[in-house]
């Protein structure tokens, strides 16, 4: 089955149940990662993925099939969570990258966080880049997602991302080795 | 020290786990959030209301039209045409009353500032008949 007969399906209310659950079973994991990512805390990513699907079904009539459903689907939850860290950093009182810091600080104690020092030394020094540059080394180091597909979900061209790759190897590399 | 190096070191993962049985009950919970977020049924009752509403709102703003109208036209300047001949035709006002109106700045811009050939001052002395008068007193 391809693409749009699967979008047909979500929108027709006969079969909109049974597609919405394919839907959720087969992206529920990835995305999970990729919020999870982004707001390294287990209750807020759960937060923001309902969020997320929510979006997605409130808001499937209104998708063109300019893009894949994938990346479509990407963006929204990378919006959600920026949005998500963004606002929860402001009610703390404190920008993004601090409330990020903070997290990392506290990583040892989170109760779903399983990692050993070089984990929590990479995230600490992950942390430290722009946030652009955060994004594209998570999804290209940890979620391992084509450049091609990054392009699609970020709107940025392939050779600017793996230009953002570089930079933030590079200082990663330079952290790990210093600390 | 050894430089570290991404690409020599074996792939390390985020170290991020999820509560057991997460996923399973996942779903669920969207399904549940989204039915919560459906539009709900709205009675025939409230329906009416808001038609009330309305109908009532479009009578406000009918009526408020013609009155504002008024207050706009109250608080209009007056025609300057109108007044100057108002106060020509209909006033009791001779030319001393608006003369002592005047001020100091006001009689300096009336002044005529056009020169006067001598010639014609001399033509005019000598054609006026009380002239001697003047000078004798």
């Amino acid at each position: 089955m391809d693409e749009k007969q699967f979008i047909a399906q979500l929108l027709n209310p006969k079969t909109q149940n049974e597609a919405f659950q394919k839907l959720l079973s087969e992206y529920q994991k990835p995305l999970y990662n990729h919020i999870r990512n982004i707001v390294l805390n287990h209750d807020d990513t759960d937060d923001v993925l309902q969020n997320t699907f929510v979006k997605v079904f409130q808001h499937l009539k209104n998708f063109k099939g300019d893009s894949k459903l994938f990346s479509w689907m990407y963006r929204i939850a990378t919006n959600e969570a920026i949005t998500f860290i963004n606002s929860k950093a402001k009610r703390n009182g404190m920008t993004s990258e601090a409330l990020q810091s903070k997290i990392v600080d506290n990583l040892k104690a989170d109760d779903y966080f399983d990692g050993n020092e070089i984990q929590i030394k990479l995230q600490k020094a992950i942390v430290l880049l722009p946030e652009k540059q955060q994004l594209v080394f998570k999804m290209r180091y940890f979620e391992e997602i084509k450049y091609e597909d990054m392009s699609e979900i970020l709107g940025t061209s392939v050779g600017s991302l793996k230009a953002s790759y570089h930079h933030a190897a590079k200082k990663i590399e330079e952290f790990m080795t210093r600390n | 020290m050894k430089a570290f190096k991404l690409d020599n070191e074996p792939k390390i993962t985020t170290g991020f786990t999820t509560p057991e049985g997460y996923f399973d009950g996942f779903s669920e919970k969207v399904l549940q959030k989204i039915e919560r977020k459906e539009p709900k049924v709205i009675s025939i009752f409230a329906r009416r209301k808001t038609w009330v509403i309305a109908v009532a709102a479009v009578f406000v703003v009918a009526f408020s039209i013609p009155m504002m109208q008024q207050f706009q036209s109250e608080s209009s300047d007056i025609d300057q045409d109108v007044l100057e001949n108002y106060i020509t035709q209909q006033s009791t006002l001779n030319e001393d009353d608006i003369a002592s109106l005047l001020d100091e700045n006001d009689i300096q811009k009336m002044k005529v500032t056009t020169s006067i050939e001598n010639t014609s001052i001399e033509d005019e002395l000598s054609t006026d008949t009380d002239l001697e008068n003047y000078i004798i007193n």
